[in-house]
């Protein structure tokens, strides 16, 4: 039997990497003002424009990329069944009729099948015996013929 | 296993993003030359330093995170692999 393994260093590699570039962002907006190449209440300079302007997609991004490999790493938890799902919470009048079809999903296509087919062939005999009964008790001056069908 | 869903695997979402500050990190570090607010032939006044500096950072620390990623999700890859090979 095979086991699952959790690795999470991967996600841990992106998140961490995510966090540094944020900080750098974050410094790019500060660095103008902090190593004062950019006077206060002076006109912005080249460098300084290019700092900020780049500082701040920068952090942002750096944000959004730290985010998306959490989500990911929740997905990843959630999956390995250490994290449950929300929705649970309101299936509990579904789960019954939904937890038995999912649970042997495989099976499903084929023993519904053959009992479907199972099903249809019965039914078919029933029919065909009910109408004869009828038949022989319709006209009970004629003489009947046993039959047994196989 | 399709080739796409290991790619999909291997590179997420998250990847591109650093890929892109990747490529700012390159930007951020020959910005003062491509501007040339960094004079030739003289000393790196302190926003060259700052700026090369931080795009270095940037550029190694994004490729790490790639990278990495790659590597770990790789070597799940190739567990799942084994994994599938010893229980046929």
């Amino acid at each position: 039997m095979s086991t699952t393994r959790l690795s999470l260093g991967k996600y841990i590699c992106g998140m961490t990497a995510s966090l540094i570039i944020f900080l750098a962002g974050g410094w790019l907006i500060l660095a103008p003002f902090a190593l004062g190449y950019q006077p206060y209440g002076a006109d912005w300079t080249y460098q300084a424009v290019n700092d900020f302007a780049i500082g701040i997609p920068v952090a942002v991004v750096a944000l959004a990329s730290f985010v998306l490999f959490f989500y990911s790493l929740l997905g990843s938890l959630r999956a390995a069944g250490v994290l449950v799902s929300r929705p649970r919470v309101q299936q509990p009048q579904e789960a019954p009729a939904q937890s038995q079809p999912q649970a042997s999903a495989p099976y499903q296509s084929d023993l519904d099948r053959t009992l479907a087919t199972l099903a249809a062939a019965l039914a078919a005999d029933l029919n065909s015996r009910r109408q004869e009964d009828n038949n022989q008790q319709t006209i009970p001056q004629l003489p009947t013929i046993k039959r047994r069908e196989a | 296993m399709r080739l796409g869903d290991v790619m999909r695997r291997l590179i997420p979402p998250g990847s591109y993003v650093l890929f892109l500050l990747f490529l700012t990190g390159i930007w951020l570090a020959i910005s003062p030359f491509v501007m040339t607010t960094q004079p030739s032939g003289t000393h790196w006044t302190t926003s060259t330093i700052n700026n090369v500096t931080i795009g270095a950072i940037m550029m190694v620390v994004s490729l790490f995170g790639i990278v990495g990623y790659i590597v770990f999700a790789l070597r799940d890859l190739m567990r799942e692999a084994q994994a599938k090979q010893t229980a046929f």
